[in-house]
């Protein structure tokens, strides 16, 4: 893998020479290949660089455009909303890599998860977490790529998120009682509508690097969509991962959220969260089904398919206590 | 047929060789969280080889039970059909691969049978059928016992 990064180096940058010093792969994601790769450059010069590329094809569960996702990267800065880790090049081919693969300068940051495990008050850090996914919710929608889908109002945008879910019970019997039910449910108890926005998709703490000389970076924006911005919300509040700082206050949570983007109590509280959880996770869920059928049919998509079915368990029930909860 | 140890003894006992032998001899890390997540596969599937069987053909019975009584009382075209299917199924086979189809077969007429009694409004079979589904869950909880998040 070194040598193939010195090539694409040298065709990305002419004339600079980089050396790969090292190349780690980073674990921890569960969706791209990811890894850190030290460069040392001709004038002397050393710096980290982040790799982020398919799997190999057939493998992983989770699947994304990267050409999406780099265009994305590219347009977000233009934003002014939220930060992110600076875009160096592509290999849009994946010929010099392997895989399309994205690479992005390595940022001096921690994890706002790991932040979290270690705080003594995790309040101050729930702020800074909502504010950050708030500015992401009140972006312009204007300088994002073309390519990205903009619904054409919030019912017909709801309606393709139900209908996610309805192909999923078509095509796997063994999950068809669960969703049918919670679809039909979900269809019936739609919220308020609120505008349509930029959605990250992957919202959570393991997702934002913080330091204290830079604001927040929000990264993998691989899911990011416009949609409904409170499938954030519904999205975070199911990761298992503590702190949970949706958990450890909701109400404090949600009064900044509320703050932040002038939502109303009707338009988000935490029955709203509940029924988003549902609808942030369709895309997920719809691809955690799709890998355990490849299990099924002998595909072989890698240890994290089987691994995942738990989390479609997990899924499950969470689904049928929300459900419970607001007949 | 060997019957000792039983299929879910087996996996328990290259669980613990993993855990114990293999997963510490591991320096990388990306291979210590696959080997994690296996292990933790071979645990479900430890706890499934011991009843799935069992816990399919048990539920296939009460679905169709219910599926049967929802046909009597709302009939939908979608629910007649599945249950011809389901009359098709090998159901007398003990078999992992027919228990499953039976099993499948048996789910989709319970959902056509759901989804009419939402239809309807029919509370007390809409009622009958969420206890079901958490039954179903429960299951599906039991396997994924020793689940935790790793690698993250």
């Amino acid at each position: 893998m070194i040598e193939r990064l010195e090539r694409f180096l040298a065709d990305a940058e002419p004339g600079r020479r980089a050396r790969v010093l090292s190349y780690q792969p980073i674990s921890g994601g569960y969706s791209r290949i990811s890894a850190r790769a030290s460069v040392r450059w001709a004038d002397g010069r050393e710096e980290t660089l982040i790799l982020r590329g398919d799997p190999p094809a057939g493998s992983g569960v989770f699947v994304s455009d990267r050409d999406a996702e780099w265009e994305l990267l590219r347009a977000l800065p233009n934003l002014n909303s939220v930060a992110t880790a600076p875009t160096r090049w592509y290999d849009s081919s994946g010929d010099y890599l392997g895989a399309k693969c994205i690479v992005m300068q390595s940022v001096d940051a921690t994890s706002f998860q790991a932040v979290l495990t270690d705080a003594d008050d995790i309040g101050p850090l729930s702020d800074l977490f909502v504010d950050t996914f708030a500015a992401i919710h009140g972006s312009r929608l204007d300088p994002l790529p073309e390519r990205m889908t903009r619904p054409s109002d919030w019912m017909s945008y709801l309606d393709g998120v139900l209908a996610t879910y309805d192909q999923v019970a078509e095509s796997h019997p063994s999950v068809a009682p669960v969703v049918r039910y919670v679809t039909r449910w979900a269809a019936g108890h739609r919220p308020p509508p609120v505008p349509l926005a930029l959605v990250h998709g992957d919202c959570q703490p393991s997702n934002v690097l913080v330091s204290e000389a830079q604001p927040p970076i929000v990264i993998d924006w691989e899911f990011a969509h416009i949609g409904d911005p409170r499938e954030d919300l519904g999205y975070y509040h199911q990761i298992p991962l503590l702190p949970n700082v949706y958990w450890s206050d909701s109400e404090r949570f949600l009064a900044r959220y509320r703050a932040a983007t002038g939502m109303t109590e009707d338009q988000i509280n935490p029955d709203v969260v509940d029924y988003f959880l549902i609808i942030g996770m369709a895309t997920l869920y719809a691809q955690l089904v799709d890998a355990a059928d490849a299990v099924a049919n002998n595909q072989h998509p890698g240890i994290l398919a089987s691994y995942l079915i738990n989390a479609i368990s997990h899924q499950h029930d969470m689904f049928l206590s929300i459900c419970d909860r607001q007949n | 047929m060997i019957s000792r140890p039983t299929t879910d003894q087996l996996i328990a006992d290259v669980c613990q060789d993993l855990v114990e032998a293999v997963l510490p001899a591991l320096a990388d890390e990306t291979l210590q969280v696959r080997v994690a997540m296996a292990e933790t596969v071979l645990r479900n599937a430890a706890v499934r080889a011991a009843h799935e069987i069992a816990w399919m053909t048990d539920e296939t019975a009460t679905l169709i039970e219910y599926a049967n009584a929802v046909n009597a009382r709302i009939p939908n075209v979608e629910l007649t059909a599945a249950l011809a299917a389901f009359d098709e199924a090998p159901q007398s086979s003990l078999h992992l691969a027919d228990v499953v189809e039976t099993y499948e077969r048996a789910s989709q007429a319970f959902a056509a049978a759901l989804a009419g009694a939402q239809r309807e409004g029919t509370v007390e079979l809409v009622d009958t059928a969420r206890e079901m589904l958490h039954d179903r869950v429960s299951t599906e909880k039991a396997v994924m016992a020793t689940y935790a998040v790793v690698g993250r």
